[in-house]
């Protein structure tokens, strides 16, 4: 999605892209990025919380309006849980033979899907 | 620093206040898997930059996002559901917002464990962005949204997928974009 924000800038068309990946993010270089330090999957604030949603899409719209120059990054005031088991779950990888085992497998068959789809389409 | 500081993923508490390091996380993941080639995310030292020329309480806005049209034939898509690449897109598509688009994201890579998308206002904004065009924030939504695949193939993104947004935007008068990444 940076590449898409970046061609749509280049060619006249402001842009603001929000998303919860910051490494990722600031290293393709985006001209307008709203961070949001939550699980991915919730770029736009969490379930359920229109308030904070409500906050999140204004601050991008502010965004629009107030960067005076790329790679401006805002990051939004909200913290996913008082707790960071998110992150500590995520980074863990100590997994057994057999579940390395079962997540190659489950990685190649999905890869072949989209394989197969981008043959066909 | 003792080792008691430490969780027992190596990080202290204090450390897990920074932005998770998708790519250092992503690279570890796949070289246990056995993969020896490991994805390389886009990098540039430039970036474009087009100032606003005008309020974006006058403006034309579009939405741009990864989600995918729910399709009943592409197995389970969620909330909850395992990652699922047959209900990936391959092209660039457009929908009307009016009404509201079921898209899901059982397609890209999110936190399964802590996140259910449940709710699609934490992935795709409509609902958000018409009430601040109702507020009188957004000068005119666009009608339409713009869908763009997510293929690990920076390629297809910057040779067909980028070129067909813009088209788009063209078209439709776009004069700023909202792009939602997943």
């Amino acid at each position: 999605m940076s590449l898409v924000a970046r061609a749509l800038e280049a060619a006249g068309i402001p842009t603001v892209m929000l998303g919860c990946a910051r490494d990722i993010v600031e290293q393709a270089g985006v001209p307008r990025f709203l961070f949001s330090d939550f699980p991915l999957g919730n770029s736009c604030g969490k379930p359920f919380e229109p308030e904070m949603q409500r906050d999140i899409a204004r601050m991008a719209l502010d965004l629009l309006e107030s960067a005076r120059a790329p790679r401006t990054t805002v990051q939004t005031p909200f913290r996913w849980a008082e707790d960071a088991a998110w992150k500590r779950d995520f980074y863990r990888l100590d997994m057994t033979p057999d579940q390395i085992a079962k997540a190659k497998a489950e990685f190649d068959g999905q890869k072949a899907i989209l394989n197969e789809k981008l043959q066909g389409g | 620093m003792t080792t008691a500081d430490r969780t027992e993923t190596g990080f202290t508490e204090v450390e897990l206040d920074l932005p998770v390091r998708y790519m250092d996380r992503s690279r570890a993941y796949y070289l246990t898997l056995g993969y020896g080639n490991p994805y390389r995310w886009a990098q540039h030292r430039d970036v474009p930059f087009t100032r606003i020329t005008k309020p974006v309480s006058e403006s034309r806005v579009a939405l741009v996002s990864t989600a995918s049209p729910y399709n009943p034939e592409a197995g389970d898509q969620g909330p909850w559901a395992p990652y699922n690449a047959n209900a990936k897109f391959t092209n660039v598509y457009s929908m009307p917002v009016d009404p509201p688009p079921d898209v899901r994201i059982s397609h890209v890579g999110y936190d399964r464990k802590h996140t259910s998308a449940e709710d699609i206002n934490s992935y795709f904004p409509l609902a958000r962005l018409q009430e601040a065009e109702r507020e009188g924030r957004i000068g005119k939504l666009n009608e339409r949204f713009y869908g763009v695949p997510t293929l690990r193939s920076q390629r297809l993104t910057n040779e067909r997928d980028a070129p067909a947004v813009l088209e788009m935007c063209r078209a439709d008068g776009i004069e700023a974009a909202i792009l939602v990444a997943t």
